[in-house]
């Protein structure tokens, strides 16, 4: 008895992360996120610029509303991706948009900086499969 | 009797003026704007085109949801805005983006068609103060 609660304590360890990886939101076929501005190589005359951001065969929805096909942008700055099971961590590197904004105004220290979009659900954890655009690079003067 | 009229007339026409709106408020600061095609562009005839779909100081939600300072893209096209204070009329002049979409591809008939955004809140009615972008031309060639 004992034993068996043992092994059922361990499938249940084991199971669990599979689980949670299966409750991911869906995402819709063909969903694509991409950066509209900057462009990737772009240099940027002053730190402080608009980001736009790109969404096809998908919708934007803010945070907390599960409705299919939809989700909130979160733009990575500096980092790469985060684990794609998890809510996106909130931090300077990850900057969310959860009241459905679809530019932001983004001010970066001079230098090399690199830039990606991620689509992130009502509880801001990436979709599955998930919908990241490419990761540029720009230059602030 | 005429003096009646007049009366009347005049509480008609304030009606309508101070109708000019929805209830929802919008972020008086905020902007749509069409991001692409160009004001005067010239599309090649038989080829959908992509049309993007800009907003600032303002979110993008899907329809029925109601959160703070959020909307859903019309895309009006070869017509005027309609009255603001009703919902915006869904034909294929008003093109209705309330699964919370932020760009579409078109395609037109060869010649001169405009091209213009217009938000609507929850119940596709325009915000107070409505926010519509400016009113573009384009020729299908």
């Amino acid at each position: 008895m004992q034993r068996r609660e043992i092994l059922l304590a361990l499938a249940a360890a084991v199971l669990t992360p599979r689980l949670a990886f299966a409750e991911r939101t869906p995402s819709p076929p063909g969903a694509e996120a991409y950066i509209i501005w900057p462009p990737d190589g772009a240099t940027i005359p002053t730190g402080k610029f608009w980001v736009r951001m790109g969404l096809r065969n998908m919708g934007v929805c803010p945070k907390g509303i599960n409705r299919p096909n939809v989700g909130h942008h979160h733009v990575l700055v500096d980092t790469d991706l985060p684990p794609l099971d998890q809510p996106i961590p909130s931090d300077r590197n990850h900057l969310h948009f959860g009241a459905g904004e679809t530019e932001a105004r983004i001010e970066l220290p001079p230098g090399k900086h690199t830039l990606q979009l991620l689509m992130g659900d009502y509880n801001h954890v990436p979709h599955d499969p998930p919908v990241y655009s490419k990761k540029i690079t720009i230059t602030v003067k | 009797m005429n003096r009646f009229l007049v009366f009347a007339a005049s509480l008609a026409l304030l009606a309508g003026g101070a109708a000019h709106a929805g209830t929802t408020p919008a972020d008086p600061k905020a902007i749509v704007y069409i991001g692409w095609p160009n004001d005067g562009q010239v599309m090649p005839a038989g080829r959908p085109f992509r049309v993007w779909f800009g907003l600032r100081n303002m979110g993008v939600a899907p329809s029925d949801v109601e959160f703070r300072n959020t909307g859903h893209h019309h895309l009006l096209v070869d017509t005027d805005l309609p009255p603001m204070d009703q919902p915006i009329p869904s034909d294929r002049n008003h093109l209705h983006f309330g699964a919370g979409q932020t760009e579409t591809t078109l395609q037109l008939p060869p010649g001169k068609h405009t091209l213009q955004l217009l938000m609507g809140d929850a119940h596709h009615v325009p915000h107070n103060p409505p926010i519509y972008s400016k009113k573009i031309t384009i020729y299908v060639k």
